[in-house]
């Protein structure tokens, strides 16, 4: 029979709970991490989604006082009923320089109903005479009042406010519209939290033509091209891991969506996204939010790592413990009664077995020692040991 | 003589030549052969299987050839 002392035994067992201690110390740190990195990521999506719903409305109420402002001007109105586009462009272009200082990237004049065409881009002039068949259009028509929404055009997505223009006896006599490039919003986000945020586009809402007139007349680079179903509108950072997506933009949840958490070099970050709504409830795009959780990575491993050196040093310690404790309660009396018993076998009918303990090592010994006299007095009675004794 | 005791003779000139502990030297040869050495006596008969407990004991414990 193969012998494998109580002490290995002990050690084996021993070894197997330090592992499974560790290894049990380094899932719970990793299941810990993982837990928090969702909770990271799904706050920074609900931050963004909360900073982007702030932003337009500070941008909206910007933009609907400064049409209030327009439609008072009284020289504005006299410029836009003589439908002179150079005398209204020359008037415009001072005030616009201004509001652009501002965000205000497009400013549009509607013709009045029925025709409800452009008379004027004060961004783009050279284009004009088109009706724009949008929602905000038909809401601003339809009411005679300030509408204001995010609106995808065909070259690219704002927030745009529509407002009446009427003349001194309040008839309407044609539309103004402000907007704000919707891109511009994500550095001004990124510049508040720190997080990298991404704004693609669903090209089947856009038009190719008037994308690549948007994109010269911005100075901005021709990136149709870059992905088949949707266009880049703009991102924070240089990284494309950032906007990387292949699926469809009307089935994420409004409330976003967790999409992954990935390691670039030392850096550690949770990606996440929600889709935006235009003004009339199309999903039509989707903004994808980074957040940078590096720090919070490299300190769930610095804890990892100490509670694992903890972890084996307890256990190293415990195990040592145990052995001492063995060694003392355990082996060396067993040893000592072995010791005796051998002793009796050869011959040595004097000594006794000591009593250490009452303990369950004691109890064997008290037995023992019974039965070591009981042996001694047997041979006692042998005549071939009668002359040793 | 049976050549068990002849046997024992050795075991315990080679224990008194080494100076080793009599009564802890013994009882570990006894503990190996099932056999006190006390007991093996010049009339204990040559039992094979006692003659090879012992060689192998002596060998053991004592590094000694019988």
């Amino acid at each position: 029979m193969k012998s494998i002392s109580i002490k290995t035994k002990v050690l084996v067992a021993l070894s197997i709970c330090l592992l499974l201690g560790v290894a049990g110390t380094m899932a719970l740190m990793r299941y810990s991490f993982e837990q928090n990195a969702r909770t990271l990521a799904v706050q920074s999506l609900n931050e963004a989604q909360k900073l982007f719903g702030i932003l337009t409305a500070r941008e909206v109420s910007k933009m609907t006082a400064v049409e209030a402002t327009l439609e008072a001007d009284s020289m504005l109105q006299k410029h836009f009923l003589s439908k002179n586009r150079d005398e209204l462009l020359d008037f415009c272009k001072p005030i616009y320089g201004s509001l652009k200082a501002q965000g205000i990237t497009n400013w549009v004049f509607h013709t009045v109903e029925p025709e409800v065409t452009v008379l004027l881009r004060v961004h783009n002039p050279t284009m004009y005479g088109d009706h724009l068949d949008r929602f905000l259009t038909k809401e601003v028509v339809r009411t005679h009042g300030m509408v204001a929404g995010k609106e995808l055009a065909r070259a690219g997505f704002a927030v745009r406010t529509l407002a009446p223009l009427t003349d001194s006896t309040g008839k309407v006599i044609g539309y103004v519209e402000l907007g704000e490039e919707l891109g511009q919003f994500i550095h001004a986000m990124n510049a508040q939290t720190g997080d990298n945020y991404g704004l693609l586009l669903n090209k089947k809402y856009m038009d190719r033509k008037l994308w690549a007139e948007s994109s010269a007349a911005w100075g901005r680079r021709d990136n149709w091209d870059d992905h088949p179903a949707y266009v880049v509108i703009d991102k924070t950072g240089q990284s494309e891991r950032i906007i990387d997506f292949d699926g469809d933009f009307g089935a994420i949840p409004d409330t976003g969506k967790v999409l992954e958490r990935y390691r670039d070099g030392a850096a550690m970050y949770v990606r996440g996204v929600f889709p935006i709504r235009d003004a009339a409830g199309t999903v039509v795009g989707a903004m994808f939010v980074v957040r940078d959780i590096s720090n919070f990575y490299w300190s769930m491993r610095k804890t990892q790592t100490v509670l694992v050196v903890l972890t084996v040093t307890a256990l190293a310690l415990s195990t040592l413990l145990v052995l001492a404790i063995l060694r003392k309660l355990v082996f060396r009396r067993l040893d000592g009664i072995i010791a005796v018993a051998t002793r009796v076998v050869g011959g040595d009918y004097q000594t006794e077995i000591r009593l250490t303990s009452d303990d369950e090592i004691g109890q064997f010994e008290k037995l023992f020692e019974q039965f070591r006299r009981v042996f001694v007095d047997v041979l006692s009675n042998v005549p071939e040991l009668q002359e040793r004794r | 003589m049976s050549q068990v005791y002849d046997m024992r003779l050795r075991i315990e000139e080679k224990i008194k030549a080494d100076g080793l502990n009599v009564l802890e030297t013994k009882g570990k040869l006894a503990l190996k052969t099932g056999k006190m050495l006390a007991l093996i006596t010049p009339t204990t008969p040559d039992d094979p299987d006692l003659v090879s407990k012992l060689r192998d004991a002596a060998k053991e414990v004592l590094n000694l050839s019988l």
